[in-house]
């Protein structure tokens, strides 16, 4: 009976199937999320054309998903609930910021019952944002369906890209709990809610609705997204959702988020800044981001046009200018003259290479988006009480032909029950979303070693994070980011990268050793007269008894010796004002670019 | 102050009191008050063959009363005040003891708090601060360590001790059987006399091996002082040799291993002192001890048994390192009168071997006194450094 119950589902599934399945699921699970898409779609592609083949079958892109979750972030119980909150979070964040609104999201995560797999808990994940709501067509693409994405390949910082991670989840909670995605959703216009289950469709990679229907929903519009899943809850450490919601909350000051988490209080954090971050234009492409294949094919977009109006139409940072320092470098102004289409293979390659060494002016910082010293300033207090900070936002630059801009905050908390010799707390961000796992791998905490913190004042051991109750925070913000795997963990650094965010860094630890300085000195101080009052009385009456000296004697001399150390307190308090002041001027010049930049964003709005 | 180390009972609560008086008076007039010490360290140590031993240079380290000192100095103040009670009413103390005293102290005086010892370490560096303030040994404050080594035989000599109290004790070291007589805290205490005229007396760096000599009757057939110095030499073996050399005028030769830790440490630390104890070496080293062996000759001679130096023996490698510095820059390696330990210690160097004191025992294994003979005829020829 046993025997046969166990062959059956070897007799159901073709041979060749399986075949085909395994053969995906042994590809290099370390494949770039890019690579994966395409590796899915190429999937896709040859269904249609190679089914008649004899022997080779194909699978649809959620078959080859749902084998392969790990890929995306579901390689563990654990990470399982922090991926499936952070797809949902992240979906109600763009769609948001791409309306104008300003986020209001509300997270619940709960333990309902013991999960079906082992050593689990069954635990309901609810996410709901005020955002524009989702047109009911469009919901089972956005839940049920892989690679269907409004972002995908657009060259902008969104947070999601592909259109992987809220259908993974909707999988995973179709596997584990065998109901997909719970979904209630309302646009502007529409009077009532809809309220409806989401399933993926595995075999044909398509979402399915059930259990439809309208329902009356006192908002104005948003969306509201149930998953009901294995895994186990975290909530402390790097790795745990406290540190996720936190992270969130740091690079997203006009974020208002409510969360209640298990065995916690409904917790509120409000948003410190009342303005939706503008969204990146689209902007044309910057030469030195480009590579030659790419610069040949974006010449195809243009048709019959002259070469010279091509370059200074179709990309950003050329001008007349600059045709005319690439005559000057050598190229013909014929070539100019002459029509894209027309222009041979090497004349392009000559045309790449004389404009890749010509000086261009930084990618457009309208192509990255930034969150702005001032409201990183700001946002850094909703962490918890902090003595004291430093926030540094990078000018835009190109690492790896990719504009990219480095963000870095570090802040020094006041809860002392944090050990003294424990490394500080990173937070590293990717398009500001938080990254929380295989830290030593990832390009920020390298940068973060590589600087020598001892010449701030922080304790660090030979090539380690520094040391103390500090928070470093660093985002990195690019239209591409390389990851190091599909589910986005970690950043892979090329040495451009990590030495771009080093400087940062050090900007950064420059600022905050002026109010270590101005403490240390602070602390000299106290100490100086704590020594004046103890230890004068002392040292002279001790003097006095092995010298048999009368008291008139001994009170002329505590006269003297405080006279003399008080010369000495009165130098530390110098210092400190010194150091004071420095600390002013800083601020005081932080304070002036920042309204300086603010007069000059509204000029330009 | 080495000079007056039989008076110093009476000369440390001077100087003292004239140091205190200085400082009082210092501050009296609002007058930051400096103190110098001796700089102890080779860089201040000059070496004179005609003196003998490490002396200081002219180098000072200079202490000022400032906010930072202030802790430093209130605390050696207190300590001073309960060395100079013990130096008054004759009670001697370790350093630990003393930093137990200091804590009942600030116990029974609440007043006193701020100047609380954490650790003993922390009123061992005061104790020491004490010293070079008022150029002394520790000994002077009646602070004594329990120094080892020094185990000592002979048929001859007599030590007659003077003891607080004014009582004398005398010691007839050939009636101590095969008991050692060991010389503890002050051995300048002491006096030494002979019954019978002694030829020589042999410093033996292991103790065992001093022993075994003893027992298989080198006293009884030589006329001779033999001690075990029990390797590095403490202050009070150090103290010793320098009052056999003295009070009995009488050869004094080291046997001992045949490598650059000894060499360096512990032989030249006997002859000529050290350089961190620079103040204290005048009572403290005997210029006229002669290095017996194992010289490096002696291996071919005797077809000892030597081995190279282990490359991962860490304390030989650190030796044979420090070995090549002082061949630049040890002003007693330096000095033309030396030339020959000088040579020891190039070949030591260059060869990157060591010999044992004990190797004396494989020239005849079926001999007990071999070792002996060996020794006694070097004496005879000469044959030392």
């Amino acid at each position: 009976m046993d025997m046969a119950k166990k062959s059956q589902p070897k007799k159901s599934a073709p041979a060749t199937k399986a075949k085909a399945s395994d053969k995906k699921a042994a590809a290099p699970k370390a494949t770039k999320t890019k690579e994966s898409a395409e590796e899915s779609a190429a999937i896709q592609q040859a269904k249609s054309s190679s089914s008649s083949k004899k022997g080779i079958t194909t699978s649809s892109t959620a078959e080859y998903f749902s084998k392969n979750l790990q890929q995306v972030g579901f390689s563990s119980q654990v990470k399982a609930v922090l991926t499936t909150l952070k797809e949902a979070v992240d979906n109600s964040l763009d769609a948001c910021e791409e309306n104008g609104i300003l986020p209001e999201v509300t997270v619940t995560v709960e333990k309902v019952g013991p999960g079906s797999l082992k050593n689990s808990d069954q635990v309901r994940i609810r996410v709901e944002d005020n955002g524009p709501g989702i047109d009911p067509e469009d919901v089972p693409k956005v839940f049920g369906e892989y690679l269907a994405s409004s972002k995908f390949g657009r060259g902008r910082c969104s947070r999601g890209q592909q259109g992987i991670g809220i259908s993974a989840a909707t999988t995973w909670a179709q596997l584990t709990s065998a109901v997909g995605a719970r979904v209630v959703t309302k646009t502007e216009k529409m009077r009532k809610a809809v309220r409806c289950i989401v399933e993926v469709d595995i075999k044909n990679n398509t979402g399915v609705l059930k259990e439809k229907d309208s329902v009356d929903w006192e908002k104005p519009h948003g969306t509201s997204v149930e998953f009901l899943i294995d895994g186990r809850i975290q909530l402390n450490g790097e790795a745990g959702l406290i540190s996720y919601l936190n992270g969130t909350t740091l690079v997203n000051p006009h974020l208002t988020l409510h969360y209640k988490l298990p065995e916690m209080e409904l917790h509120t954090v409000e948003r410190v800044s009342n303005t939706v971050p503008e969204i990146p234009s689209a902007v044309e492409p910057h030469p030195h981001t480009m590579k030659l294949g790419e610069f040949i094919a974006h010449s195809h977009l243009f048709g019959r046009v002259k070469v010279g109006a091509w370059l200074k139409k179709g990309f950003s940072r050329v001008h007349e200018g600059t045709l005319k320092e690439l005559n000057a470098a050598g190229i013909k102004n014929g070539i100019f003259e002459k029509l894209v289409d027309s222009l041979h293979e090497s004349e392009f390659k000559e045309l790449f290479m004389a404009i890749q060494n010509i000086p261009l002016m930084a990618p457009s910082t309208k192509s990255v988006l930034s969150i702005g010293e001032d409201a990183m300033a700001k946002s850094i207090k909703r962490l918890g009480a902090i003595d004291f900070f430093s926030v540094v936002s990078r000018k835009p630059t190109i690492c790896d032909f990719k504009p990219v801009q480095i963000e870095v905050a570090v802040a020094r908390l006041e809860d002392r029950s944090i050990e003294a010799d424990a490394p500080v707390q990173v937070l590293r961000f990717a398009n500001r979303v938080p990254l929380q796992f295989d830290k030593s791998a990832c390009a920020i905490v390298h940068a973060i070693q590589s600087v020598n913190w001892r010449a701030y004042g922080l304790g660090q051991p030979k090539e380690s994070l520094p040391q103390g109750p500090y928070i470093i925070a660093v985002s990195v913000v690019s239209p591409f980011i390389r990851f190091k795997n599909a589910s986005k963990e970690t950043i892979d650094g090329s040495d451009e990268l990590v030495e771009e965010i080093r400087r940062a860094l050090i900007q950064s630890g420059q600022r905050l050793s002026k109010h270590i300085r101005k403490e240390v000195k602070a602390n000299e101080l106290e100490e100086k007269l704590r020594h004046i009052e103890q230890f004068c009385p002392i040292l002279v009456a001790g003097l006095a008894r092995i010298t048999k000296a009368s008291d008139s004697r001994r009170k002329k001399a505590e006269d003297g010796i405080a006279k003399l150390l008080g010369r000495d307190a009165r130098d530390t308090e110098k210092e400190l004002k010194a150091a004071h002041d420095v600390l002013e001027e800083q601020t005081a010049k932080a304070s002036q670019k920042n309204s300086k930049k603010a007069a000059e964003a509204e000029v330009e709005a | 102050m080495s000079k007056n180390l039989m008076s110093s009972s009476d000369e440390i609560p001077k100087l003292s009191k004239d140091l205190c008086n200085r400082l009082l008076q210092d501050l009296e007039r609002a007058k930051r008050p400096v103190l110098y010490a001796t700089k102890c360290s080779l860089d201040n140590a000059i070496y004179n063959h005609k003196v003998g031993f490490f002396t200081p240079g002219s180098k000072k380290v200079a202490t000022e009363l400032n906010v930072s000192s202030v802790k430093k100095m209130s605390r050696a103040i207190f300590m001073l005040e309960i060395l100079l009670r013990n130096l008054d009413t004759g009670a001697v103390n370790t350093k630990r003891e003393l930093y137990y005293i200091s804590k009942g102290e600030i116990k029974h005086n609440p007043d006193l708090k701020p100047l609380d010892f954490a650790d003993q370490d922390e009123s061992d560096e005061i104790i020491d601060f004490i010293c070079e303030l008022l150029e002394c040994y520790r000994e002077e404050l009646n602070c004594y360590a329990n120094d080892r080594g020094g185990q000592t035989y002979s048929q001859q000599l007599v030590v007659t001790e003077t003891l607080p109290d004014g009582d004398k004790a005398v010691v007839d070291l050939s009636k101590l059987g095969t008991s050692p007589f060991q010389p503890k805290n002050r051995p300048q205490n002491l006096k030494l006399s002979a019954k019978k005229k002694i030829d020589f007396c042999l410093i033996v760096e292991s103790e065992g091996t001093a022993n075994t000599l003893v027992a298989n009757g080198f006293t009884k057939r030589h006329n001779s002082i033999l001690m075990g110095a029990g390797g590095v030499p403490s202050n009070a073996v150090r103290g010793w040799c320098k009052l056999i050399q003295d009070q009995l005028r009488v050869p004094l030769y080291f046997y001992g291993d045949l490598d650059a830790y000894t060499m360096q440490n512990i032989f030249r630390t006997l002859k000529a002192g050290s350089a961190s104890s620079l103040i204290r070496n005048e009572d403290f080293s005997a210029p006229e001890v002669r290095f017996l062996g194992v010289l490096p000759e002696d291996i071919k001679k005797y077809d000892l048994n030597d081995y190279p130096v282990k490359e991962n023996d860490a304390q030989e490698v650190r030796a044979l390192k420090k070995a090549s510095d002082a061949m630049k820059n040890d002003p007693f390696f330096l000095d033309k009168k030396n030339k020959g330990l000088t040579q020891i210690l190039k070949w030591l160097l260059e060869h990157k071997r060591r010999c044992e004191q004990q190797a004396y025992f494989t020239v005849d294994p079926r001999d007990p006194t071999m070792p002996e003979k060996i020794i006694v005829e070097k004496i005879k020829r000469g044959d030392y450094v």
